[in-house]
Formats: structure tokens, C-alpha cells, sequence
């Protein structure tokens, strides 16, 4: 047997070790955040906020279309993705038997593993090439396929997590159980089905990939969701490429504000889910 | 009450849609990197004169840009060669290639200590790509270099690792030089770089980036690239025996030797000038003769028209592009007014 020295020795080694490690890891975050923080202040300002972008040797312009169009984009793919995602969770959580469900389920996981560029040729293929014209509406459909197979999960999640005396109690009262489901259990529920819809969100808004050949991206103001989009992701990438110093700059401040909208998100998330804790004691 | 908000919620969606159909013709085109510049600050002053005319380019690339136009997904395509036999078959025919910018390809290079006037001859800058000399202060160079002394360090080939017009033109001027880069690796789009110790890089940024960041690195960039990023480009000896410098004037005089070019015949590479700088070539638009949809056709037409002509090339030459020529202005004009609109 070891002497107790040695494995005092041990244990302080494997300790520090994955303190540092830990440590490592949160540093990563934060270097990013750090350098992204220290290169895109500069660039951000009212006029970088509201205007349309200028062409290159044109100095100052903004991404305000991009904002906009991330908005209108994510949004829509909310809308597509939400419905289906919860009514899924549900049906995994309170309905089904068997192997349908685990099917279900299995299906959704490799989903969530395929590569989003793949789900943006997929919407190109599905959208784009069959009507001819690019599309924020086809960038909205590639971002929901994307938020599908995590609202899936954390619905499903959501609402296992609500007690069954709970719906039980509800039905022995004499509640039908479409009227239980929608009055008792997904209002316990929402709190997390929210913050689920909310690092989803969070999971597309700063995809670049399958934006390339379904929103294609425009120097205009552009509200038409049938017609080609500029989105903030998207001039993140064209600006980082460009050759002219003005729009590097801009490309990191378009980046800060992507980076602060998902930071904010997540918290967001966080704050709901503490709340939804403290409620259910 | 019900019905009225059904009938506002209507009213305001129809506003909502149309508030942005500011512009009435949106038309969209896509492909060359090299045309990007030129064509957004082109585009964005034709929208400022023509309020109801937005023309939207992404930069995908030539490669994209053909195909996106094959795709019939955009209106218009941008590539810096024109397409190829194969990729008109593939398009259905009837397609318009339509000369509308002018452009050189600089000769970068990182070298520590000397930040001008590395000269490199013709065969010379051959031999480099085909990793015949590998060190700096080969005698070769140095013998042109007389008075700079060069370092004892190993030359380091960057390339574009995808399809590229710019490899074309340079792949180009090296089949034009050298018979066994023209054998051993060929012109085109993307090639098989001999060279042993060789790096590519995505688009003109990322060789920019490998040149920059790598002592020794040798690479091509478009002008405009070079002179935007203060890389350091070399002079190269063109065939009346002087030394010329990529630049607008040198640019110009190489497509000057060569006045009537067609979309079959376009190669100005190595030309014969006076003070030609010898890697050059056109930027071309593609259209479809017979657009279906005859209003957007006659739109596309007149923006075309503008973008080949005086005002538009001003532009370009602020962004140091080379105007087009008068006679291929010419030419261009007569490709365009084949538009059946």
C-alpha cells in the first residue's frame, strides 16, 4: 500500500490539474469574448447601429439591415420551428409507447449532427433552385430544421419534468386531457420550454453556413421575406473577407453585436430557469 | 369589429410587404471576388441616380457565379474567365459574355529586410512556381538584384486553394512562358502546384494572409488587393526588355496591345507592348440572350450598358481597376444590344 504522503502528493497533482484544465477551458470563452470585445468597440456607434452599409471606399455605413434581417430570419424560423418542436416534445413525453417514440428520438439526435451547411444545401436544394431566387424565407427554413431537434429535446425534457400527480390530479378531477395537458402541464412547463426556444435561438442566430446559398445577403433594406436578405452572421463573413480595412472593422463590430445578442439570450435563458425553480418548490 | 381587424391586419401586411418596394426592379447577380469592389460601389451609385433600380452582388467567387447563373438563381454572373464550352453547354447555350473590367495580377513577396523593387524575370518567376529555385539568394535572383542584399531564406509558393480566376490568369502567363508549366501543369481555373514547399490560401485574402505572415512567401494578388493591403510586389521584366511594375499604366498598356478581344479569345497575358506588364486580364459579365422575364431583361440591359460605359469605369479607376478600353467598350456595347428584351 502507498504511504498516505504519496497519495497526498497524488491528489494534490490530479487536482491542479483539472483546476487548470478548468481553468483553460472558461479562459478560451473569455480570451474570445476579450479580443472580439477590444476589436469591435471601435466600430460601434449610433451611425453603425442605423445605417444602411456604404459600398467599399465609402467610409462609415452600418449593418442596420443585417439586425433587422437576423431578426426577421430567426423569427421565422421560430415560427416554423416552435410549433412543431413543443408538439413533438409532447408527444414524446406524455403519448408515446414504444418504438415509434425511440425512433422519433433517434431521428432527431443525428439531426442535430449534421453539419448546418448541409441543412443550408438542403434548403437551397428545397427552396432556392426549384423557385429560382434566393430567399430569407429559405434561410428561415434551414434555421428552423437546425432549431428543431433541440426544442424536441428540451421540450420533452420540460414536460417529463412536470410531476404526474400533478396531470393525474387534474384528470381525477374530471379535466379532459387535451384540457389538462394545455391548462396544467404545459403552463408548469413553459419556463423551460422558453429557455429551450432560447438557447435555439441563441444555436442559429450566429450561423453563417447556411445562410450562403438561401438568404445570399443585400445592401438594401430589405422586409420581404421572398426576396434575398442581408443578415448580421452573414456580413460578419463577407466583411472579414474583404480587402478594405473599414469593413475588417466593421466585420468585428458586426461580430460584437452577435456575440452580446447570444451572451444576452443566454442569460435570459438562465434568469427564466431560475425563476421557474424558485416557483416550484 | 372582427371583420375590421382582419381588414386592417391585412392593409398593414400589404404595407409591410411592399414598404421596401422602394426599388421596383431588385436584380441580383453573383461571382468574381475580383469584380466585388467595383460592382458595389457601382451598383450603390446607380441606386443612388436610379432610385427604382437595386442591383444586389455577392461575391461568391467565378466558379459559384457560374454556376449560380446555370442555376438561373440570379440575373447575371461575374467571372474573371470566360465560361468554357462546357459550362455553356451546361447553361443551355444562349448565353452573352460581356467584357466589363480590367485588372492586373501582382507578384507579392515577404521579404524582411527589402520592401521595394525585388526583380524577378519572366522565366525566373517560372522557375519559382515550378520549385526550380528555392532559396532567395539563388545566384538567379540575385544576379537581377544587384545592390539588395538578399536573405539565405527558403522561397515558400502561396496559392488559391479554390477555383479561381485569378489562377487562371496567372496559370495562364505561365503556360505563355514556360513550355513545361504549359505541359506539366497546364492552365486553368485550379491547378496542381509543383512546387514542393507551397501553401494555398482561400480567396485573395488568404494568400494576402499566407504572403504577410510567412518570410520567404511568394504569391499573386489582384492589384487592387496588393496596393490595399501594403504587400510588397515585384517587377518583372516584360518582352521589350524593361522592367514594369504591376500598375494602372502598365495594366493598361498590356490590354492596349491587344485591342479587339472576344469571349473565345481573350488572353492578354505576356503581351507584346511597350512597358506591358505581363499578368493581366478581363472580368466578365454573363446574361442570358433571351431573359424570360422581358422587363428585368430590359433593366439588366441598361445597367450593363452604364457599367461598361464612361461614368462606371471612372469608378473602377478609382478603385485601381484599368477603364476598359475604347474598342472593348465597343465590343461590349454590341454583346449587350443582343439582349432580346
Amino acid at each position: 500500500m502507498k504511504s498516505y504522503r504519496s497519495r497526498r502528493i497524488a491528489d494534490a497533482v490530479g487536482v491542479t490539474w483539472s483546476f487548470l484544465c478548468a481553468f483553460l477551458a472558461a479562459a478560451v470563452l473569455l480570451i474570445i469574448l476579450g479580443y472580439i470585445v477590444v476589436k469591435g468597440a471601435a466600430a460601434i456607434n449610433w451611425q453603425f447601429l442605423t445605417q444602411l452599409p456604404h459600398p467599399v471606399g465609402i467610409e462609415g455605413g452600418g449593418v442596420a439591415n443585417g439586425i433587422v434581417g437576423s431578426i426577421i430570419t430567426v423569427g421565422i424560423a421560430v415560427l416554423i420551428a416552435s410549433p412543431i418542436g413543443i408538439m413533438t416534445g409532447l408527444y414524446l413525453a406524455l403519448f408515446s409507447r414504444g418504438g415509434f417514440a425511440s425512433t422519433v428520438r433517434f431521428l432527431s439526435d443525428v439531426l442535430s449532427g449534421i453539419p448546418s451547411i448541409t441543412i443550408g444545401l438542403f434548403a437551397y436544394a428545397l427552396l432556392v433552385a426549384p423557385f429560382k431566387h434566393f430567399s430569407a424565407l429559405s434561410a428561415s427554413f434551414a434555421f428552423a430544421v437546425l432549431m428543431l431537434p433541440l426544442l424536441v429535446r428540451t421540450s420533452e425534457e420540460a414536460i417529463r419534468s412536470v410531476p404526474r400527480a400533478i396531470l393525474e390530479g387534474a384528470l381525477a378531477l374530471g379535466m379532459t386531457t387535451f384540457r389538462s395537458t394545455l391548462r396544467i402541464v404545459l403552463p408548469v412547463a413553459w419556463p423551460s420550454i422558453v429557455t429551450g426556444l432560447l438557447l435555439a435561438i441563441a444555436r442559429v442566430a450566429g450561423e453563417t453556413a447556411p445562410l450562403l446559398f438561401t438568404a445570399f445577403g443585400s445592401p438594401f433594406w430589405e422586409l420581404n421575406p421572398t426576396n434575398p436578405m442581408a443578415v448580421l452572421s452573414l456580413q460578419v463573413f463577407t466583411y472579414a473577407i474583404s480587402p478594405y480595412r473599414s469593413q475588417n472593422v466593421q466585420s468585428w463590430g458586426a461580430a460584437l453585436l452577435l456575440v452580446v445578442a447570444v451572451l444576452a439570450l443566454n442569460l435570459l435563458a438562465r434568469v427564466l430557469l431560475r425563476t421557474r425553480i424558485r416557483a416550484a418548490p | 369589429m372582427i371583420d375590421f381587424i382582419k381588414r386592417a391586419s391585412v392593409v398593414a401586411l400589404v404595407a409591410l410587404l411592399s414598404a421596401p418596394a422602394l426599388a421596383a426592379t431588385q436584380l441580383t447577380g453573383a461571382g468574381s471576388t475580383f469584380d466585388n469592389p467595383f460592382f458595389s460601389r457601382a451598383f450603390y451609385q446607380y441606386n443612388q441616380m436610379h432610385p427604382d433600380v437595386a442591383v444586389n452582388y455577392q461575391s461568391i467567387g467565378s466558379g459559384g457565379g457560374i454556376q449560380q447563373f446555370t442555376a438561373k438563381t440570379v440575373d447575371f454572373g461575374a467571372t474573371d474567365v470566360p465560361m468554357n464550352a462546357d459550362e455553356l453547354n451546361r447553361a443551355g447555350g444562349n448565353v452573352l459574355q460581356i467584357p466589363v473590367a480590367l485588372g492586373g495580377v501582382a507578384v507579392s513577396y515577404n521579404l524582411p529586410s527589402i520592401h521595394s523593387g525585388v526583380r524577378l524575370t519572366r522565366d525566373l518567376v517560372a522557375n519559382i512556381f515550378l520549385g526550380r529555385v528555392t532559396k532567395w539568394n539563388n545566384p538567379q535572383i540575385a544576379r537581377l538584384n544587384r545592390g539588395t542584399k538578399l536573405p539565405d531564406l527558403s522561397i515558400v509558393v502561396a496559392h488559391r486553394s479554390d477555383g479561381s480566376g485569378t489562377t487562371y490568369i496567372f496559370s495562364d502567363f505561365l503556360s505563355h512562358i514556360s513550355p513545361e508549366w504549359k505541359s506539366k501543369v497546364g492552365t486553368g481555373k485550379s491547378v496542381q502546384w509543383p512546387a514542393s514547399s507551397s501553401v494555398g490560401g482561400k480567396g485573395n485574402e488568404g494568400v494576402a494572409g499566407i504572403v504577410r505572415n510567412t518570410p520567404g512567401a511568394i504569391g499573386y494578388v489582384e492589384l487592387a488587393y496588393a496596393i490595399e493591403n501594403h504587400i510588397d510586389t515585384a517587377a518583372l521584366l516584360d518582352q521589350a526588355g524593361d522592367w514594369v511594375n504591376c500598375s494602372k499604366p502598365t495594366v493598361a498598356a498590356a490590354a492596349a496591345s491587344k485591342p479587339n478581344i472576344t469571349a473565345q479569345d481573350f488572353s492578354i497575358v505576356d503581351a507584346g507592348g511597350r512597358r506591358a506588364y505581363p499578368i493581366a486580364g478581363y472580368s466578365w459579365a454573363v446574361v442570358y440572350r433571351d431573359p424570360s422575364d422581358k422587363n428585368r431583361a430590359r433593366v439588366l440591359r441598361d445597367v450593363l450598358s452604364w457599367l461598361v460605359g464612361g461614368q462606371a469605369q471612372g469608378i473602377a479607376s478609382s478603385l485601381n481597376y484599368v477603364p476598359l478600353p475604347a474598342s472593348v467598350q465597343r465590343t461590349a456595347i454590341s454583346v449587350i444590344r443582343q439582349m432580346s428584351v
